[in-house]
């Protein structure tokens, strides 16, 4: 079995030529921060409705800190790592998630839609995420985190190659 | 997969009756010479009958609930009736503002009391046509025209109702406009090439155009097949629907406690054999009511187009049009219960249809092996892909699919071991850990067996599942993009997810635990182009 990690040439996808922007790891970061806030502000609460001991409280904030921590410190720096994106004149090609990873690929002649967001966070940071949807509902590609000019010469690029193909691709 | 026969397309019928292909030509005519407007249509005038009738229905509890209240008080007052005319108009005015018509290549309807709304569609958006009867549509000879245009349930077109014949014209109408072959075809001659028994001499001799010539029959509902009711999880779930809605009308009428406190009462004083074997014969019962009612007189055809059309439907009756353009493959079913008794089922993956919506994507419905293959065969005309083993997934695959199902085992001894130390009276509850283990172990064991995938030249194959497994023939042209997926305990196992996306069926089919190398090789076997891009 171990002999396959001699990377036979032929059968894995090469990565996705590009990264997304370095500033999405602090965009991430802050976003994880975010969300911590919010459960941090569930025990706020919990602690002035309790008029009980306050042992399991500091257990509960213990968890929490060690958790947020982590997962602040980890998420974005692995996240980056995976994320990367490619298109070429025929397809597109993503990889994304940390902990359960994804490539995504989907030829541009089977692209329906494209999308440019940016969300206040992505604002801030002058990011942008760009989300290419095909006739499945189960395969639209995100990429998040790209730079917000990058972000908008893909855009062109891809709504100009999509319009060139003709029928409902599906 | 069903591609016309070409030699029945193609043939040139010199003596032809206009009869069928009239809207076909009218809609040539139409395009050519440019008239200012083609005329609105109405539902048929009868549907003021059905709509009183529906509104009754939907307010049943209500009625009954006032019949009960009036059997005991004193009053004489009716002021329910005010009700009446108030239905009856409403369903006049929904039969005057409510019209269609197909015009420059869409069909338009028009509809609202208070609110107008125009819905348009154009007719090669037109993805299935619905003809659904239920009993007092079907007394008075009409039929609910249901019209797919979009992936989603709600971009559909709803005519209610309309005359059998005049529905049936119409999805002739909508479903041959969508194919320019059909323009170009020349009138049908008499009886058809090769079919057998075409249409029920009924239909035939009253509705002028006979669609159904020319059509070859697939597959006809034996009543036999009937026995295979109670093996399907469908069929269980149709049985414990009847429960509820047995216990919910109950409620309606009153005091459902005492009928089943005393009922409870009698079973317990049975020996619990016979319960379990009463328990078994009403739901059998009721899974056989089920199937009655939801396959009598199934009837699969195939015209001359490739387009599929099934009947089914004891008081309900439905119609069901698959356009050929959208069928990306087939799904073979073979859940645990039905794969013992040598049965099976046959589903159509297409676009169009949302996900099993209202279960017009049957192509057969539970029958054995020896029926559903052969159909399988003759429709995909693909044998392998129907037949052939698939490929196992390895070692990887064989473990993961052990230890997800062992996972039952020590939630079950937590459990077992919770209520014999609070209640400390059960200890042969304890037995249920060993049992629970073999069945997982078997479980375990049985759905590796059933994981594979297989490349044919036009499919892609894969199959999993144990309790209801699945064996989905994808077209490979009809796959739109691909995913690898790895989870964090999949990477550590080497083993990665491959997802074809597509827009028909469930929206994607999965080749679940393959060997990385494996998955990517897959990947490039269905799409060299797509894969070098990337290599």
């Amino acid at each position: 079995m171990d002999d396959l990690d001699e990377t036979p040439p032929t059968a894995v996808l090469r990565d996705p030529a590009h990264r997304v922007s370095p500033r999405a790891r602090r965009m991430w970061a802050l976003e994880a921060v975010l969300g911590e806030l919010v459960v941090l502000a569930g025990q706020v609460v919990w602690w002035f409705l309790d008029d009980g001991g306050r042992t399991t409280h500091w257990v509960v904030f213990a968890v929490w800190l060690v958790v947020a921590v982590a997962y602040t410190a980890v998420m974005p720096v692995w996240r980056y790592r995976v994320h990367r994106w490619e298109s070429t004149e025929h397809a597109i090609y993503t990889q994304s998630g940390w902990l359960t990873q994804e490539r995504r690929i989907a030829p541009l002649s089977r692209v329906q839609t494209v999308d440019l967001q940016r969300g206040p966070l992505e604002r801030l940071f002058r990011l942008a995420t760009v989300t290419v949807t095909t006739a499945s509902a189960a395969g639209p590609l995100e990429i998040s985190g790209l730079d917000l000019p990058v972000a908008q010469r893909l855009v062109e690029g891809l709504t100009a190659a999509a319009v060139l193909d003709e029928g409902d691709a599906t | 997969m069903s591609e016309p026969p070409a030699e029945v397309a193609g043939e040139a019928n010199p003596a032809g009756t206009a009869s069928e292909t009239t809207s076909a030509t009218t809609s040539a005519t139409t395009s050519a010479a440019p008239p200012p407007e083609t005329p609105w249509r109405r539902l048929d005038a009868r549907m003021l009958l059905v709509n009183p009738l529906e509104t009754l229905i939907r307010a049943l509890p209500a009625v009954i609930a006032i019949v009960l209240a009036r059997a005991t008080s004193e009053s004489d007052d009716r002021w329910e009736l005010l009700a009446v005319p108030v239905i009856l108009a409403f369903g006049a005015l929904r039969w005057l503002t409510t019209r269609y018509r197909i015009d420059h290549g869409q069909i338009e309807l028009r509809r609202g009391v208070l609110t107008k709304q125009t819905t348009t569609a154009r007719l090669d958006k037109v993805r299935a046509v619905d003809l659904t009867a239920k009993v007092y549509h079907r007394l008075l000879g009409l039929t609910k025209v249901e019209i797919s245009t979009g992936s989603s349930a709600k971009e559909r077109i709803v005519l209610d109702s309309l005359r059998l014949a005049d529905g049936r014209r119409l999805r002739a109408e909508l479903l041959h406009r969508i194919d320019s072959r059909v323009l170009d075809l020349p009138p049908p001659t008499g009886p058809s090439v090769g079919g057998p028994a075409v249409g029920d001499p009924a239909t035939t001799a009253t509705a002028p155009p006979a669609p159904d010539a020319g059509d070859e029959v697939l597959v006809r509902l034996d009543p036999r097949w009937v026995r295979y009711a109670p093996l399907t999880l469908t069929g269980l779930a149709s049985a414990a629907a009847v429960v509820g809605f047995a216990l919910q009308a109950l409620r309606t009428v009153g005091d459902e406690s005492r009928t089943i406190v005393s009922g409870a009462r009698r079973v317990r004083e049975l020996a619990i054999w016979v319960d379990v074997v009463a328990a078994l014969a009403v739901v059998s019962l009721l899974a056989v009511v089920a199937y009655v009612l939801t396959f009598w007189g199934f009837r699969l055809t195939r015209n001359r187009l490739g387009s599929f059309h099934t009947r089914r439907g004891l008081l309900t009756s439905r119609e069901t049009s698959i356009d050929h353009g959208r069928v990306r493959g087939l799904r073979l079913d073979e859940p645990l219960g039905l794969r013992l008794a040598g049965g099976r089922r046959l589903k159509v993956v297409t676009t169009g249809l949302g996900d099993e919506r209202g279960g017009s994507d049957w192509l057969c419905p539970p029958a054995p092996r020896d029926v559903v293959t052969p159909l399988a065969r003759r429709i995909s005309d693909d044998e392998d892909a129907v037949e052939a083993p698939v490929v196992p997934h390895g070692p990887a695959a064989r473990r993961r699919r052990l230890t997800r199902a062992l996972v039952a085992v020590p939630v079950v001894a937590a459990g077992v071991w919770a209520v014999v130390s609070l209640l400390d009276s059960t200890p042969w509850l304890w037995l249920a850990v060993p049992v629970v283990a073999l069945a997982a172990v078997a479980l375990g064991v049985d759905r590796y067996a059933g994981l594979g995938h297989l490349v044919t030249p036009r499919h892609l194959v894969t199959r999993w599942g144990s309790l209801d497994r699945r064996r989905v023939l994808l077209r490979r042209d009809g796959v739109i993009g691909w995913t690898v997926r790895r989870s964090f305990f999949q990477r550590r196992a080497g083993v990665a997810t491959l997802v074809a996306t597509t827009a028909a069926g469930s929206q994607h089919y999965d080749v679940v635990d393959l060997e990385l190398e494996r998955a990517y090789a897959l990947l490039r076997e269905v799409d060299r182009s797509l894969a070098d891009e990337f290599a």
